[in-house]
């Protein structure tokens, strides 16, 4: 015996717009298939940018300070930065942790020890402790202390090794021996002095500057400064993601600078994410358009059945039995057209990162998480709206 | 029927039954009429007197009722309102006290699967259906069957449409169509059954035995009838008889 539903199907000819909803599964599939390539190649994006980030790990730390231009310059204030500026930078979303670098106020002169006839001025400056890429039990200070710990620029090493010893004649330095010769650091400010013994502790590739330790800092400044707190002119973030075009474009807007060597993916990303933004605007597009005819094919099918709806309304079919009977007819349409979309991006990825990897790029061979959830999203959206519309037109004439 | 220890799975099914608006355990489906008039038929009516329009009548559950009306008296009408087809009147038509308005379409297919049952004049046969699936929708329409295939089998014999139960509903002639419509409104559970002019396409014979299945149908479920002819009939044994 033929159940409910076969009789149903016997009474109720979805076959009456049959162009219509090739043209409705039509484009959803390609609409899908957009959408699911516009994620995809997010994530992708994303994941090759890590890599490359990755192998440079100081890229999370960048050094702001203002451009010194031809009008700024003998006005040293103009280049520091103000509490509100300060502010600002700080509640941007790309900002995960700040710093500030203070510098020293006063004199410092640093001479080498024994015969070596080295005396110099220099400066000292200090960030937080997070943010210094020398990990050293040395690297501490308190005021009973006559030995300042000092971090070098790994720069500054390599400058006088292969730049001014080579050209000068002089004998090449190792870390070790820097490390190994005390020095005599004098601070002074007016009539008052004082000596202590610098010890360099470890060689930073972040911050290119001559660091102290922060304890060091503010009790010298207290002591020989002026007691005011200067704005700092130089400042340190921590950022998840330098190529943030975002963050780009806030340094470009204010006329800050930074590394530019550290953000030199954000243009790249920039790009990528226009146009994958554009790939995904016209898959939405397109599935409005898939979900607009999809209802013109049920108002259709609704329509050309009223007679027999009706009849079976009258005969006692409820509602709900009609309105799950229609969307049998096209639930088992929507998952294919799903499953198709997600195998054929699927295969696009393998395919990509195969190539990608011919040229040392690494992507993951399989679909991202977003992908599939994107997909699952989709095809929730296409029931619902179509739920809707069965119901609508269901209810309009039973 | 009386619930002295209520399980889980009996207040699930009560619910379920609530919800479509079938309460088996409360008493049988009232039908009330409360001075209902035809819209189309006010002016006719008005002048003259009549059993059931406008004025308020109650049928009485499991009565076999004859509503007696010459042509053009709103026969068909008052079925049409009676199994809420048409609402174009004023009054109200109360089932279980509630005017039928006040249903959810839910509740009402409900009720039209379980409690009412009806054969039109017109038969409405779906001609894309042979006539045995056009009474095994019927059948099978409900979540549970309440009669067998076979018992489908033995109405046809009996009503002597055996050989034309694989035919196209399009190619039955009128008698065989009523005779068909008679069974499909008989495979399905119900409290009252509502006919118009059920015999109508009839020969006298075919006509007794197709009242005697009805009658057999109609006290196997304790139920009532209400049907609408032009003239009188002693096919049943009536309770009641009303001039519309």
């Amino acid at each position: 015996m033929p159940s409910f539903y076969h009789l149903l199907k016997k009474i109720i000819q979805t076959g009456i717009g049959k162009s219509r909803l090739i043209m409705a599964a039509g484009g959803l599939g390609i609409a899908m298939i957009l959408l699911l390539i516009a994620i995809q190649a997010h994530t992708d994006f994303d994941q090759l940018l890590n890599n490359q980030r990755n192998a440079n790990e100081s890229a999370d730390f960048l050094i702001i300070n203002k451009k010194i231009t031809n009008a700024m310059m003998g006005q040293n204030a103009r280049s520091e930065f103000s509490p509100a500026e300060i502010a600002d930078l700080q509640k941007q979303p790309f900002t995960e942790a700040f710093g500030f670098i203070t510098s020293n106020q006063y004199k410092v002169t640093a001479a080498a020890p024994g015969d070596l006839h080295f005396y110099t001025d220099m400066f000292f400056e200090s960030v937080p402790d997070s943010f210094i890429d020398v990990k050293n039990d040395e690297w501490k200070w308190t005021p009973s202390d006559n030995t300042i710990p000092i971090i070098l620029p790994n720069d500054f090493l390599n400058l006088y090794n292969f730049g001014f010893a080579l050209s000068q004649d002089l004998p090449q330095i190792s870390q070790e021996t820097v490390k190994a010769l005390p020095m005599k650091i004098t601070i002074s400010q007016g009539m008052m002095t004082q000596e202590f013994t610098g010890r360099i502790v470890g060689f930073s590739d972040r911050i290119s500057s001559f660091l102290v330790p922060v304890s060091f800092m503010d009790w010298a400044n207290g002591k020989f400064g002026s007691g005011q707190t200067p704005s700092p002119s130089r400042v340190i973030i921590k950022t998840k993601d330098p190529s943030n075009p975002v963050l780009s474009k806030y340094l470009e807007d204010k006329g800050y600078s930074t590394n530019q060597d550290k953000i030199k993916y954000s243009r790249t990303k920039l790009i990528v994410q226009t146009i994958v933004s554009v790939i995904g605007f016209f898959g939405l597009i397109l599935l409005v358009f898939a979900l607009l005819v999809f209802s013109m094919f049920i108002q259709l099918v609704i329509a050309s059945c009223k007679k027999e709806i009706q009849l079976l309304v009258t005969l006692g079919t409820a509602p709900r039995q009609l309105q799950r009977y229609l969307m049998r007819q096209f639930v088992p349409l929507y998952i294919t057209i799903g499953i198709a979309a997600l195998l054929l991006v699927a295969a696009l990825q393998w395919w990509a990162a195969a190539k990608l990897a011919a040229h040392d790029m690494f992507i993951s061979q399989w679909l991202a998480v977003g992908t599939g959830c994107a997909a699952l999203l989709v095809l929730v959206l296409v029931y619902i709206v179509n739920r809707v519309n069965v119901r609508k037109y269901i209810n309009a004439i039973s | 029927m009386s619930v002295v220890v209520a399980t889980a799975m009996d207040i699930f099914h009560l619910e379920k039954a609530l919800y479509w608006g079938i309460i088996k355990n409360t008493s049988y489906m009232q039908i009330q009429l409360d001075n209902l008039v035809p819209v189309p038929l006010r002016d006719k009516i008005v002048q003259r007197s009549s059993d059931i329009w406008n004025r308020p009548v109650a049928f009485t559950p499991g009565s076999f009722t004859k509503i007696k009306a010459p042509s053009g008296t709103g026969k068909t009408t008052l079925v049409h309102y009676l199994y809420h087809i048409r609402t174009d009147y004023t009054g109200q038509v109360l089932v279980n006290g509630q005017p039928w308005a006040s249903y959810s379409k839910g509740a009402i297919a409900g009720m039209r699967q379980e409690q009412v049952s009806v054969i039109f004049q017109d038969l409405r046969i779906f001609e894309q259906l042979t006539a045995l699936e056009n009474i095994e929708l019927k059948r099978v329409m409900n979540a549970q069957a309440y009669c067998t295939a076979e018992k489908v089998k033995e109405m046809a014999a009996r009503l002597n449409v055996t050989h034309v139960l694989n035919q196209s509903g399009r190619t039955l002639s009128y008698g065989e169509r009523q005779r068909i419509a008679i069974i499909r409104a008989l495979v399905q559970p119900f409290q009252w059954l509502i006919m118009d002019e059920p015999f109508s396409h009839l020969d006298e014979d075919n006509a007794n035995r197709a009242a005697q299945l009805i009658a057999e149908e109609c006290k196997a479920r304790k139920a009532g009838f209400i049907l609408t002819d032009l003239d009188h009939d002693t096919r049943f044994a009536y309770d009641t008889h009303y001039n519309l």
